[in-house]
């Protein structure tokens, strides 16, 4: 581990002195033991230790009681502010997800609805409109049929009051012509000639 | 060899300042105040302050760089020490944790300062601190497992009577060692660091001298030599970071360990 090297490294620098020392002089041996030096380090001093574990019992006492518990108590409501924070959000995030998917939902059924609707509408409207234009050529047809008939019937009327006219007419034209009436008898002979004068015709 | 022929001397001079001399009252009495003791006191007034001061300025978000240092060095000690090592139930020994670590820490980085001592550089302040978690982590243990089983415990469980008398008088010597080891690694790891730290300092300043005395080509020979000496000064004092956090963290995990193992099965 680190402290490891750490030790290590001190380790050389200390031998690394040693050998300096040992180039100046022999009498730093001597000198450290005169001066307390040596296994009497390790001795605790009561004049040290006393004050020490006082001073770090107080220590101990006061930052355990007024110190730490504060300082890791505020970490605490922290870490469950931020923790309780993220659950909401979370939970927050879920929710919006689930309106936003209702929502989508809402919306693609209202879009198929109006697509419907406008189908409907216009297969609607093409019904109509084929029912319109058949019901308007079907009286087109009706009135362009009552009209013909009426022609026809006019025509009929006409040709028959034509023909009696130019009957009289052409009796009574024939009449003048001839200067008097003709007999049943004479009509007749004369309608044979025509015939026959009409038959030499063919025959030419 | 003429530079170094003051260097015992000056070895000495360091060695008699890192001693700590008291300042009130003479070595021999039963009590006097030394300077280590002085240093350690500024410390925890130092710990007091810093800790009050973040407490003062804890809020629900977080402000501040100072604010933030502190949280993230209680985390830290929570999460890896705390939680990693104990876990279950180690929110009781977070106190002492945390305490344990800061008070070593800003003993060891006040120790730094250029003209400070380290609290933690004389056995008396680090055996009081291992003696209180001998105490502490003896007195989890034979409340939680009770007197009888945890005396028992502390040889191994499922071996025959004569190896099980045999290794727990091993352990037992071993129990005890953990309050020498614990005092011994931090203090000696702060000596030894501010003697060698002291020592190329002494060293920088011999192998500059001639040239301040009396300017010639040989004393300006030497003098490039003190700039040598300088940069290991410098990488030392590096390196003495290091170990004022490395130690304060290895005293708590430790701290945390044995209290995990004094909690029995």
């Amino acid at each position: 581990m680190s402290a490891k090297s750490v030790t290590g490294s001190k380790v050389l620098s200390v031998s690394l002195l040693a050998s300096v020392s040992a180039l100046a002089a022999p009498a730093i041996a001597l000198a450290e033991e005169e001066g307390g030096g040596g296994i009497g380090l390790l001795i605790p001093k009561m004049g040290e230790f006393l004050p020490a574990l006082v001073a770090f019992l107080v220590l101990l006492l006061i930052l355990g009681k007024f110190g730490w518990p504060i300082i890791v108590g505020a970490l605490d409501k922290r870490a469950a502010q931020i923790k309780d924070d993220l659950e909401k959000a979370e939970a927050n995030r879920i929710e919006t997800e689930r309106i936003l998917a209702e929502h989508k939902a809402q919306l693609d059924e209202a879009r198929v609805e109006a697509a419907q609707i406008i189908a409907d509408a216009k297969s609607t409207g093409e019904a109509v409109k084929s029912e319109i234009t058949a019901k308007a050529q079907q009286e087109a047809e009706n009135m362009i049929a009552k009209a013909n008939q009426a022609i026809e019937a006019q025509k009929k009327q006409a040709i028959a009051e034509l023909q009696g006219s130019v009957a009289d007419i052409s009796a009574s034209v024939a009449g003048r012509l001839i200067g008097h009436d003709l007999t049943d008898a004479e009509h007749l002979k004369l309608i044979e000639r025509y015939v026959a004068e009409a038959g030499s015709l063919d025959a030419n | 060899m003429g530079v170094l022929s003051d260097l015992p001397e000056h070895i000495n001079e360091l060695l008699e300042d890192l001693g700590g001399g008291p300042v009130i009252g003479s070595g021999d009495s039963w009590f006097y105040i030394s300077q280590y003791t002085i240093w350690m006191l500024i410390a925890a007034v130092v710990l007091l302050v810093i800790v009050f001061a973040a407490k003062k300025r804890m809020a629900l978000v977080p402000q501040g760089r100072f604010v933030n240092a502190v949280e993230y060095v209680v985390e830290f000690i929570r999460r890896d020490v705390g939680e990693g090592v104990i876990g279950h139930g180690y929110e009781k020994h977070l106190p002492l944790l945390l305490t344990i670590f800061f008070f070593i820490v800003i003993n060891n980085i006040i120790g730094l300062i250029p003209g400070c001592k380290p609290g933690t550089g004389t056995m008396g302040v680090t055996f009081a601190l291992a003696l209180v978690v001998f105490i502490y982590f003896n007195w989890f243990g034979i409340k939680q497992q009770g007197l009888g089983t945890y005396i028992k415990n502390i040889g191994p469980a499922g071996v025959i009577l004569p190896l099980f008398l045999l290794i727990w008088c091993i352990e037992l010597v071993s129990l005890f060692l953990r309050l020498i080891t614990l005092a011994v690694r931090l203090f000696a790891n702060m000596y030894a660091g501010h003697i060698v730290m002291g020592t190329f300092a002494i060293l920088t300043t011999l192998f500059l001298t001639p040239l301040i005395t009396s300017f010639s080509a040989g004393a300006l020979g030497t003098a490039t030599a003190s700039i040598g000496w300088m940069l290991l000064l410098v990488a030392m004092y590096l390196m003495e970071c290091l170990v004022a956090v490395i130690q304060a963290y290895v005293f708590t995990l430790l701290t945390a360990v044995y209290i995990s193992l004094a909690r029995g099965h």
